[in-house]
């Protein structure tokens, strides 16, 4: 009996250990891609009435999962576990609105070029009338106390900016009129656009500055796959995929989406 | 003197029971109708061209009430495997081979004084999400890693429970049992847990209205479950900060609707038993 036991323990400890074949091929195999993507971050990955995750990385998923001949499994991951799920095995590839740290390209493999870029923007109340950040000058907006491009705004265009904890206050108070424009992450900006309750009277007429951009990521040591990868990323610059995804979720095209665009257009 | 007795030679009054606050339609409605005002008082502030907090609600209730059945299936398995690993624990805890019941009542204390959050989380990371036997693969999402880790502390808890139905029958019965020749193992079978199941019930379904509401911490280890819905809810309909209260309030409602006559019956049968908690 103990040596039964002994037996099925020992069994489980060699299952466990991950398998030596490439992430690629065992998709291939099991005719399954298994991608992790954000499920509260409007427009990027949010859930529908039905259940399902759908966005602008799920589409993405989607098309790699098609040009891989294989279908598509999303799972919904957070910040927090997303590097665990990939390194475990649980999700094949990321695509969960990751900023590039060189700390996150040590603990999993990083596909370049970069995807998405996020960049730093402004909520513009439409009465203000500005189109680049020059004009801003001697101006107040309001922002979120602690993000790290505050002070840098703040020297480089001379603007006054009023730090309010979280994003909902500073919100608040440019609703109440304390400021002209709220200083934040672009891609949260143009989430709020969607709302019809920010888009009639705000705007993002301004180009986004301080860019920081997004990395699709697979687990380390997978060069086929990543390979692959930046083959798909390449040919969504070359065919603008990500501009026209921005345009049907209702979004502004982000200028490095359209950049990537005009410089992979003619390749 | 007056005709009547000295106080001290009254028979001692018990404090009449005080009863258990029914809850009525009434209070229901009151519920109901406080939740209705915070999502209307919260509409009114926002622009006109925004949904209602009902309709936010009513739009997004299968996929919320989908959740909240996950909840209940995690804690109704995490309840079923805890009670059979505490019923075994339990009686190695009370028996007669000494090592053992060390060990039982070290497992049992250790996972009865742990934080669930922690033994969550020991669960979700230590346990592999797939399992590969002879060639078969397995796999462990992650609602089954809940379970598991729910059922830790349902374990060590029913564990006690048992511990404590036993040792709460008078000793009388152990001795009257072997006065009549009944050997430890019939007279704990046939004689002391068939006394000890109605005085273990209502601890024991206490502890699951415990584990019910506590599986909503899974959302904090990424499973799918009601309160990781609301939020990413929240997040599809923009966000809102008016609809935070209505949201989380629905959550709240259909928790307190499934618990609450839990809390009831275990009330009666607690009445009924006549057991002193």
């Amino acid at each position: 009996m103990m040596k039964l036991i002994l037996a099925a323990c020992a069994a489980l400890v060699a299952g466990a250990a991950p398998a030596a074949a490439d992430v690629l091929s065992q998709v291939k195999e099991k005719g399954v891609l298994v991608v992790g993507v954000k499920a509260d971050y409007k427009p990027f990955g949010y859930r529908d009435p039905t259940g399902a995750i759908v966005g602008i990385e799920p589409d993405l998923a989607a098309d790699v999962a098609k040009r891989l001949g294989v279908k598509l499994e999303l799972v919904p991951v957070m910040s927090a576990n997303r590097i665990e799920f990939l390194q475990q095995g649980k999700i094949d590839l990321m695509i969960a609105t990751m900023s590039d740290k060189p700390e996150r390209r040590k603990s999993v493999q990083a596909i370049d070029p970069q995807y998405y870029s996020d960049s730093v923007n402004v909520l513009l109340s439409k009465k203000a009338k500005y189109t680049n950040w020059e004009e801003l000058n001697g101006k107040t907006l309001c922002a979120t106390s602690g993000a790290w491009y505050n002070k840098e705004v703040s020297a480089k265009y001379g603007v006054n900016v009023k730090a309010f904890d979280g994003s909902e206050k500073p919100l608040f108070a440019l609703k109440q009129g304390e400021c002209i424009g709220y200083l934040y992450d672009q891609t949260f900006v143009q989430g709020k656009l969607i709302d019809a309750e920010w888009s009639e009277g705000y705007g993002m007429p301004l180009p986004g500055i301080l860019e920081a951009p997004w990395i699709m990521a697979v687990k380390n040591g997978e060069d086929a796959f990543a390979k692959e990868l930046t083959t798909i990323t390449l040919d969504w610059m070359k065919t603008g995929a990500v501009v026209a995804l921005e345009k049907k979720y209702g979004i502004e095209p982000t200028d490095y989406s359209k950049r990537m665009h005009e410089q992979h257009k003619g390749s | 003197m007056t005709g009547r007795p000295l106080a001290v030679l009254l028979p001692v009054a018990s404090p009449a029971p005080r009863s258990f606050p029914k809850l009525t339609l009434v209070h229901c409605v009151g519920i109901v109708g406080a939740l209705a005002l915070v999502g209307g008082a919260a509409h009114a502030q926002g622009a006109p061209a925004a949904p209602s907090a009902f309709e936010v609600i009513f739009k997004w209730s299968p996929l919320l009430l989908q959740g909240f059945l996950f909840n209940v299936a995690i804690s109704l398995l995490a309840m079923t495997l805890g009670t059979v690993a505490g019923l075994a624990l339990g009686l190695a805890q009370i028996g007669t081979n000494r090592p053992l019941a060390r060990v039982a009542w070290a497992a049992t204390q250790f996972f009865r004084n742990a934080p669930w959050l922690v033994l969550l989380f020991f669960a979700m990371f230590m346990i592999p999400f797939q399992f590969r036997i002879f060639g078969y693969v397995i796999p462990f999402p992650d609602w089954v890693k809940a379970v598991i880790g729910f059922s830790l502390p349902v374990m060590a808890n029913v564990s006690e429970i048992l511990r404590g139905a036993v040792r709460s029958l008078p000793s009388g019965q152990w001795e009257a049992a072997e006065s009549l020749a009944f050997s430890r193992r019939q007279t704990l079978w046939r004689i002391i847990l068939p006394q000890c199941v109605k005085r273990m019930l209502p601890p024991w379904m206490n502890l699951y209205s415990l584990v019910t509401m506590a599986t909503v911490q899974a959302s904090i280890v990424g499973v799918s479950e009601m309160l990781t819905l609301t939020s990413e809810v929240h997040a599809a309909e923009g966000g809102r900060p008016e609809l935070l209260a209505p949201l989380y309030g629905f959550a709240m409602l259909c928790f307190f609707l499934y618990c609450y006559p839990i809390g009831r019956l275990t009330q009666r049968l607690e009445r009924r038993f006549n057991v002193k908690s």
